[in-house]
Order: C-alpha cells, then structure tokens, then sequence
C-alpha cells in the first residue's frame, strides 16, 4: 500500500513538471513569435548593443570575440543571435559566468521589457558578480574624460577619451574610469607599428578607479584633463553600465585609425541614449576631438572641467617666482638645496609656499620619470612637506589654474587649402586637402602648442602659363614635437617626416622626389615666443637624381610667435649638407604667417627662398586654409 | 667632416626605427613611492615616433573593481572600510602633499571616506596638517600606520 503510494507520487511528480515543461516550451514559443512579429532583430537598440554595422555585404558586428554571441552565426545574423538569446533565459545554469541573464544584463533587461517576459516562467537565476559590480560602481552619472595630446607617443597625439561611472561621493577621484585600449603585451619596434595600423591587437575594455587615470594622464604623462559631463538620467547610465559588464574580457581588433579607444566609447553613450546615433558619423578616420565634438553636438554635455596636468600647474605657480627663486625650487627637488633653506629667504609667505610646492611636484616628477631612487625619493619628498606643513594655505587665487581654451574650441581636424602664388616669376594657383591635423602655423587654441601632426597632406599646383598641373607635394607622415625646456623639464623636441615632394635637382628641372627626414634638438621660450633648433638627416630618393638618391645631415632653427591672438608668425632657417649620392648644400629660408578670420578659416603668407644645387630660388603664396 | 657626418646620418636612422617600448609600470609596496613610473632612458631616446601606435594597456588593467585584493595591511583602529583602506594606500603620496599643504582633493576623498561632515573639514584639515609629522612618522611608513594615525588624530577631538 505504501509502495504503491510512493510510486502514485512520483508519477504525479513526474506529469506535473513535464506539464510544466510544456508550459515553458509553449512561452518560449510565443515569445520567439513575438519577437519575431516585432521584427526585434531589427531594432536599433538589438543593433546598439550588439554593435552590429551595416558592411558592404550585409550586416556584421564590430565586435571579433565569439564568447560574445550567442549564436554561431551571431556576428552576422542579428535575427539568429537574437532568437538564441531569448532561447538561453530558459535555460538553468548551474554557473552564473554561463547564465546569459548574468553574463549579458542589458540584452536582458531590454528584451524582458520588450516582450514583457514573465520572469516566473524562467528558471532561477542569481548574477552575484553583477550585483557586486554594480554596488561597487553605484552608477548615478557618466562623464567623458579627454586627456589632450601626448606628442611622446603617436597613438596619443590626437588625444584619448574615456569615460568615467560617477556614484554617489562628492569626490570624483574614486570613481571609476573606463577605458577601451588596445592590449599589446610586451611588443615592440616596427612590428608593433604595423600590428597597431592593421589591427591585429587585441581591444578590451577595463575599469579602473579614476585616480589611477589621473596619475597615468595628468602625472606621468603630464598630460591637461577636460571632463565634460554627460546629462544622462540615472536609468540610462544604468543602461550604459550593464552594456559595460557585457563587454568584460571581449575583444575587438583595434584599428589605430577608426575602431579605435574613442569610437568604441561611443557604443556606450549610445548604449544609454539609443535616440542618439553618434558611431555611424564617422568614417575611416576617428579623431578623439572630433568624437568629442560630435558629443557636444547631440546636447549631451551639460558641465566641463578643466584638470591641468603636474607640469601646467608647475609652470604656472613658477609665474608667480623671480627667477632666482625658480632655480631655488629646482635645486631642493634636485637635493642640491636643503628645504629649510626656504624659511631664510627674503620671500613673502606665499612666495616660500609656491617654491616647495613646486619641489614637491618636481621631486614626485623625477621619482616617476625614475631619476632618483625610492629611498632618495621618499626622504626627499618627506622632508619638503616637513617644512612645508608649517606655512599654512595657500591662497586660492594663486593654487586655481587659469583654463586654456578647449579641445572644441579648436578649428575643424581637416582642411582645404585655395590659393595663388608665384615661384621665380611663373604664377600659380594651388589646391590643397589635409586630412588630418594640425600644423605649426595653424592656430593653436584647442592644440598643443608647437606640435604638428600631419598625416596624407596632398597639394596640387597648376601653371596657367605652361597650362600644366604639377603634384606638388604628398605629406604621407610629418610630425615635429616641441617641448619647451625650462628649469624644470628638460624634454627633447625631434620631428620625422615622410612623403614626396617636387624639387629642382642639379639639372635645374623639378622632379617628384621621396624624402625620409628625421631630426631631433630642443625648443624653448624666447621673446614671448618658441624657439627651437634641430640637428637632422635626409634621405632623398626618385630618378630625377643622377645616383637615383642623396643623403644628408644638417639642422634647421626657427621661431614661432603669435603677435595677436589672430596672428601668428613663423621664421625658420635650414642648412643640409648632403655628401652622399648626388651631392648638395641646400640654404632654406622660411617665413610663414597665419591670420585667423575665424576659427575655421585663415589667411597664410608663405615665403620660401632658398639655394640648392647652386641656384636660388623664390616661392611665395597666399592661401586661404579652410577647416572642416 | 664627410665622416662625421655619415656617422650622424647612419646613427640618426638607426635611432628613428630602434627604441625602447616604454611601457609604464607600478611600484609595488604599501607605502610613499607606490606609483606609476617610466625608465627615464625611455623619454631620452631619440624619435619616439614609432614606439606606440595604439593607446596600449599596461599590466593587465581588467575590471579592476577592487574588494578586498590589496596586499596591504588594514588599518586597525577604524572600523573595516575596504574604499578607504585601499584608496589610502593608491594615494599615500598625494594624501601626504594635500595634508603639509592643508588642501586638496586627496584630502577631500579622505574626509568623505572617512565620514567627515563638511561642517568639520577645515578644523580637521588644520589639525592634520599641525600633525603632518605624527602621521607620516618616517620615510618608510606603511599605509595602514598612516591611517591609524591619522584617525587617532580625528578622534582626539
């Protein structure tokens, strides 16, 4: 009787889950029906989170890792990977790394919504590490961080962006900062070159509390920081953040170019605000600035800060100190000169602060930068902030750092150029296009000053005499880096340059020829202005050469000075002895001037005169520099 | 003549495609000088121009949510703040500077962590910096010791 009772039950048991089963294979049905009926697959917030991208054969996701989708035919097929995520919610998981609903929250919450998915009919599911994550990060407001240009490092020199999850301190320090970069391991050289162009890094994304950002950026890289806020709600923040935790540990190939840090932060603003399309505005070429202004432009942006890096606040307390004292800050961060000394000197209270303010900056500087050892280090830094604790606050107007103008404040990235001019009396017109950057003479606001960065500038010239079009010059690479030495920073200034050119050669006629030409020296200040000097080599290459090249060294000095905040002026001067191959000296004397209309438009004077294979030559035009 | 200068062409084109990959890296300890750092030498090699082409990571930065993974010592005399504890030990050198100069935003975080009204922030930023050498008591001082003292500081009233 009570066997037979035993097996009544379990038969019971039994009907009533596969009765069950049933259920939730019938729910599961309707649900596929539903969302197919809905066309979901098609959705802009499907093709948001999956970061799915029209391509010239169809669709395909930007993202490469295949942990990310669920189907096999995910990466192409929206239709199937959105079907097999629905299917996965029924299913039980034992781990919460493999329960989609854990692993891929923002799919989720969106389809749960969508098709009002009754979560009863799901099996349990516990996503501790995302409730972990969540508390940790608190998420109330998102901001964009731009660090500006890094000229030491050409994946920086457009700058970077990151964003940053706000919780609910005051304190921005302890929020965390998301990043998207490239993991490169250990390598190096040419490889590392190619690699990065050509994509085949890996792109991860990773969080990190926002003052380690700050020390990679502002301190270490001596790099300006500008926040700007994003006036996102706290539901789409939340959006943006669980879009985050689905992109834990998957990659994307990194392309230095477009698919870079900056555009892949973009996924995520939308991920928060689908109504915004910001990722199909660009094209092959994803400048940093350039996202941040089309940021700005959707009205996402509600506040900026301005967060100046070590070596901006250093030199603008050193305005404030004569330059004996300058050199007294100097010599205590070098331990020439003990901290105490300050206290004797004939300085107003304020002044004594600013000087071992600054040898404590310089004195981490010159920790980080591993000039001094730990134990050096410690005592010395210790030992200023002993004297320095007993001279009280100092005063704010002296510690707030004035703003620069800002990164969007800066003319367009690229450029045409229209003109006319006229070399060794034979007039022509000129035409010229620059993808990207900036130049020396452009207008620095929003720029680094003394920086250019050129890559693919193109100038055409047409002489209406001989009715006859000449390319005139393709920069592929052009890059100088200024870095203005003072008592404190003692940076080395080099240029590299790439690309072709037209010149006269010895036998007095013009011919397309290839120039490789690096250099390096120091800049620093003169007259109000830059001045910097360079040692540098040449080498020339094309058939118009009678030993198919030449080869070179020599060195080039100018100035740069901006008399108004309109006009800026340049004079250079060059001499290149080239023993090798066709032999030459070259004299080259250069005057530019920029005159700013607005911030996208410039009138430029150029003149250009010089003495190569024994004849002169003069160069002069006017052009009108269009930025857009 | 001819030679030195071929010497410096050839020494130039070796210097433009050869370097060192600078990569920053982390001091590691619980006490001042635990920070980031690069080799000098990697600022003074001629032509960086080919050392990086992607914003590269360092280490392996993940999600670094941090709960309980410091390697360094807990404070004792304050009730388990994992935040606090941490961040004080990531920021041993600025909170040092923030607290002799009596101002800053390392010294803003503290105070919040810490649970510091804003009522009370300037007598306490006073008191600590009249204390800066009963805090930070030699060169070598550890994180948690830094903390302790600095809450035996807040409680003395």
């Amino acid at each position: 009787m009570f066997r037979r009772g035993v097996i009544l039950i379990m038969l019971l048991l039994i009907f009533l889950s596969a009765v069950a089963q049933a259920g939730e294979e019938e729910y599961l049905q309707n649900l596929l029906k539903e969302a197919e009926e809905k066309a979901l697959h098609r959705d802009r917030y499907w093709h948001v989170l999956l970061h799915y991208k029209k391509t010239f054969f169809g669709i395909e996701s930007l993202i490469d890792d295949p942990n990310f989708f669920i189907s096999p035919s995910g990466k192409k097929d929206p239709e199937s990977e959105l079907l097999e995520t629905i299917k996965t919610f029924f299913k039980g998981y034992n781990d919460e790394g493999s329960d989609t609903r854990c692993r891929f929250p923002a799919r989720y919450k969106w389809l749960k919504e969508r098709l009002a998915i009754d979560e009863t009919m799901l099996p349990g599911s516990r996503c501790s590490e995302l409730e972990k994550f969540l508390e940790a990060l608190n998420p109330q407001s998102a901001t964009l961080v731009f660090p500006s240009a890094y000229m030491n490092s050409p994946a920086s020199m457009f700058g970077h962006t990151l964003i940053r999850i706000d919780g609910k301190y005051q304190s921005k320090l302890i929020s965390y900062a998301i990043n998207y970069a490239a993991n490169t391991g250990d390598e190096g050289g040419v490889s590392y070159l190619i690699k990065g162009l050509f994509g085949f890094f890996k792109g991860y994304f990773s969080i990190l509390p926002y003052y380690e950002k700050i020390e990679e950026y502002n301190d270490l890289d001596m790099r300006d920081m500008w926040e700007y806020e994003l006036n996102l709600s706290e539901d789409e923040v939340m959006r943006m953040v669980l879009h985050i935790w689905e992109l834990k540990d998957i990659y994307s190939f990194y392309y230095f170019f477009d698919e870079n840090c900056s555009y892949n932060l973009l996924f995520l603003i939308e991920a928060a605000r689908p109504e915004v399309n910001l990722t199909d505005e660009f094209g092959q070429w994803v400048v940093p600035s350039d996202t941040l202004k089309a940021v700005i432009g959707k009205g996402l942006v509600k506040a900026v800060t301005y967060r100046p890096s070590r070596s901006t606040r250093i030199r603008h307390w050193a305005t404030f100190l004569s330059p004996k004292d300058k050199k007294l800050a100097a010599d205590i961060a070098s331990g020439v000169v003990s901290p105490s000394s300050v206290i004797d000197e004939s300085l107003e209270r304020q002044g004594k602060i600013i000087v071992l303010d600054i040898a404590a900056e310089l004195t981490q500087h010159r920790f980080m930068r591993r000039d001094i050892d730990k134990e050096t280090y410690q005592k010395r830094f210790l030992s200023i902030l002993n004297i320095r604790k007993d001279l009280g606050k100092q005063d704010s107007e002296i510690l707030n750092i004035p703003q620069p103008p800002r990164p969007e404040e800066g003319h367009s990235s690229s450029m045409v150029s229209i003109g006319a001019g006229t070399k060794d009396n034979k007039a022509y017109q000129l035409t010229g296009f620059r993808p990207a950057y900036h130049d020396l003479a452009d207008r620095d606001d929003g720029f680094q000053k003394g920086s250019v960065i050129i890559f693919g500038g193109i100038e055409l010239r047409y002489y209406p005499d001989d009715k006859r079009a000449f390319l005139n010059r393709l920069d592929i690479i052009d890059i100088v880096s200024l870095s203005v030495r003072d008592e404190f920073f003692k940076p080395i200034s080099w240029k590299v340059y790439t690309g072709f050119r037209r010149e006269t050669l010895y036998d007095e006629k013009e011919h397309l020829i290839y120039s490789l030409n690096p250099g390096f020296g120091f800049a620093g200040k003169v007259l109000g202005g830059i001045y910097y000097v360079f040692i540098e080599a040449d080498l020339q290459i094309g058939h118009g050469f009678g030993h198919d090249y030449t080869f070179g060294a020599g060195s080039s000095a100018g100035i740069i000075k901006d008399f108004t905040n309109w006009w800026k002026f340049l004079l250079s001067s060059r001499f290149m002895y080239h023993p090798m191959g066709d032999s030459n000296r070259l004299y080259a004397l250069e005057m530019k001037n920029n005159f700013s209309i607005t911030k996208d438009h410039a009138l430029r004077l150029n003149f250009l005169r010089t003495k190569s294979y024994s004849q002169y030559s003069t160069d002069i035009n006017l052009l009108w520099n269009i930025y857009f | 003549m001819k030679r030195v200068i071929i010497l410096i062409m050839i020494s130039m084109f070796i210097a433009s495609t050869a370097f060192a990959a600078g990569q920053a890296r982390r001091n590691t300890g619980c006490g001042l000088g635990t920070m980031l750092f690069k080799d000098s030498a990697d600022d003074k090699w001629l032509l960086q121009a080919l050392q990086a082409t992607t914003n590269g990571t360092f280490g392996n930065q993940t999600f670094g949510i941090t709960t309980g993974t410091s390697e360094c010592e807990r404070a004792t005399k304050i009730a388990s703040n994992e935040r606090l504890n941490q961040f004080v030990a990531d920021n041993m050198d600025n909170l040092a500077k923030d607290i002799a100069m009596g101002q800053g935003e390392a010294l803003d975080t503290l105070a919040e962590l810490m649970g510091v009204s804003a009522e009370e922030r300037p007598g306490f930023y006073s008191k600590l910096q009249a204390n800066f050498s009963n805090i930070f008591t030699s060169p070598d001082v550890q994180a948690a010791q830094v903390l302790d003292n600095i809450v035996t500081i807040y409680s003395r009233g």
